[in-house]
């Protein structure tokens, strides 16, 4: 189960990794195509600005699970138990963002909110990735709170 | 409420949420989660939270930070990181703490290359911290410059960090980005000056030894083969930048992908270490960008609790003189760096600095170069730094943390020397951008 679970977070992990590769390769061969005078392509740019939100929500949860994301442990190494009360408060923070993500998407599908820039696509789009984000980030403060140990493989 | 109470409370409630060892994104989360609740109106505060986040890094202002990362990761995982600093080695010879000042010009030209200050440190600490020991320098001779040089990283271009700062406070990116050269490479000078001097007056600090006799062109070789190549990517990014053929986004991306193509025609590219270099790049921005989504609504709730007007009137109002305006300023971000990270650092003290800089009319490039080299300091300070702990995480087991504060403390001084010099003659800053951007 603990498998399976590291290999989703991973996987997510790497899909961000492919995405913003993806990214610098596009933005290159679209500043080499306008030089050569091959002409540009309007969207590289555009869809280059929303990888940038999806690939941070994509490797949250894998950043989270390896315990790279920064803070202040000093306090923490004197006293353990204050591990508790952090993982509560990380709990609560994530499922309050969990509901709201839900409720900002039904809202804007609602409105019917379209952008429109160069691509056109339902506004609901952008925040999609909003509560699986935070509901991966509930479930590792969850299993922490349940006693599973934090992975210690930081970088 | 009065805006006192309110920025009491909100910085007081971070705080805490900070020393309960909450990573930094959660913390300011939680802080925003009550905060939009209370001031922003209810339910639509707590929508309009989630929208922020979303639309906070959906910005062409900050592209460019995974692809600067990007750059520094392919080096690492390639192997190609490791042949310039060999080539640098051979480079230099005669010099009184020759290691010590290879780190340091290794360091720089990496630097020039890396957008990641902490991969700076990690990888000339793996990597030249153990020759150091083993020749018998030191432990402050060794680690002293690594650390410092991992600093200087911030300043010199690519940087991630200028590219944030620039974006988050509004100041030319590109602008930002070359007016840091001239200060980081001052440093640079500074700390190579300090080594040579300390080797020259005391020796056992760092014993002299003949590396094997090499011929001018085997000195030389390795340097145009394995360093060249990236000071001409270096080149290429700034120039393009500079010369406006390509936005910081597209000078970074074609950066990155020239970095790629170098590993390549090294045959040091495999599809296993691109996609180290990929994950490690995803996890870096990762951790700089979700701090931002955290982050990015708390400077909103100061203003509509009023504490960033209140505050910023209230500073006007006492009259103060200029220059200690800036002093407090640059004082309070060399406290905040001994304690917290550098995104963290921008976003809580931004919303208040900007105003004040725009109200006494200080140039804001100059203001961003400040800025840059006291996180550069508040890298390097104890207790906190991060540099330091990331020095610490990669050095001999036997060396404690009080030598490790120790080694930085000379470098601290310098950093501070070279902040009051730029203070006190604005052009070493502001200069290079002036005249390139015409």
């Amino acid at each position: 189960m603990t498998l399976l679970y590291d290999r989703v977070l991973q996987g997510l992990a790497a899909c961000a990794a492919v995405l913003l590769g993806a990214s610098a390769l596009a933005i290159t061969l679209d500043v080499v195509g306008r030089n050569v005078g091959l002409g540009t392509v309007p969207w590289i740019l555009e869809v280059s600005e929303y990888v940038l939100p999806l690939a941070t929500f994509l490797v949250a949860p894998w950043l989270l699970r390896r315990n790279e994301h920064v803070r202040l442990d000093v306090l923490l190494r004197a006293w353990p138990w204050l591990n508790h009360v952090t993982n509560v408060i990380g709990l609560a923070v994530c499922a309050v963002l969990v509901l709201y993500g839900v409720r900002t998407i039904l809202n804007s599908a609602q409105q019917g909110a379209m952008v429109f820039k160069s691509v056109v696509f339902p506004e609901w789009w952008l925040y999609a990735p909003v509560p699986l984000c935070f509901g991966l980030l509930a479930v590792e403060f969850a299993r922490r709170l349940m006693g599973a140990p934090a992975q210690l493989e930081g970088r | 409420m009065s805006w006192w109470v309110a920025a009491c409370l909100l910085f007081g409630s971070l705080t805490l949420l900070f020393a309960l060892a909450l990573p930094a994104a959660f913390a300011f989360l939680g802080i925003n989660i009550v905060g939009a609740w209370v001031w922003l109106g209810k339910d639509a505060g707590l929508i309009q939270l989630v929208r922020n986040g979303v639309t906070s890094i959906s910005s062409f202002s900050l592209t460019p930070i995974p692809f600067f990362i990007l750059m520094g990761e392919v080096l690492f995982h390639t192997g190609v990181a490791m042949k310039a600093i060999d080539a640098i080695d051979r480079l230099i010879w005669r010099v009184p703490g020759r290691l010590s000042v290879v780190a340091v010009v290794a360091g720089t030209i990496f630097s020039a290359i890396s957008g990641s200050t902490i991969a700076t440190t990690a990888l000339l600490g793996s990597l030249l911290l153990p020759q150091m020991l083993a020749r018998g320098y030191h432990p402050n001779m060794a680690m002293g410059p690594i650390m410092a040089i991992g600093g200087v990283d911030m300043l010199i271009p690519p940087s991630a960090l200028t590219v944030l700062l620039g974006s988050l406070a509004g100041i030319s990116i590109s602008q930002l980005l070359i007016a840091g050269i001239v200060p980081g490479f001052l440093l640079s000078c500074l700390f190579v000056g300090w080594i040579v001097l300390r080797a020259t007056l005391d020796p056992r600090l760092a014993p002299a030894f003949e590396r094997e006799s090499l011929t001018l062109w085997q000195r030389v070789r390795p340097l145009l083969l394995y360093v060249a190549p990236l000071v001409m990517i270096f080149v290429i990014v700034v120039a393009a930048m500079v010369a406006g053929w390509a936005t910081p986004t597209e000078a970074a991306a074609i950066g990155a992908v020239a970095t790629v193509l170098v590993a390549w025609i090294y045959r040091a590219l495999t599809w296993s270490n691109l996609m180290q270099a990929l994950m490690g790049t995803a996890g870096i921005s990762g951790i700089i960008l979700f701090i931002i989504i955290g982050a990015t609504t708390f400077a909103q709730i100061l203003t509509f609790s009023g504490a960033t007007h209140g505050l910023v009137e209230a500073i006007k109002a006492a009259e103060l003189a200029p220059w200690l305006v800036l002093a407090t300023m640059l004082a309070i971000l060399i406290v905040l760096g001994c304690f917290v990270d550098q995104v963290s650092m921008m976003l809580i003290s931004l919303p208040f600095f900007m105003p004040l800089v725009a109200a006494y009319g200080f140039d804001v490039v100059w203001f961003g170069v400040l800025f840059l080299m006291c996180m550069q300091l508040g890298l390097l300070t104890p207790p906190f730094g991060m540099l330091l702990f990331t020095m610490k995480s990669v050095a001999p087991k036997e060396i404690a943390m009080s030598q490790v504060w120790r080694a930085a403390t000379p470098y601290v001084v310098m950093g501070i020397l070279a902040l009051a010099a730029v203070i006190a003659f604005p052009p070493l800053a502001t200069w290079l951008p002036k005249a390139l951007f015409k």
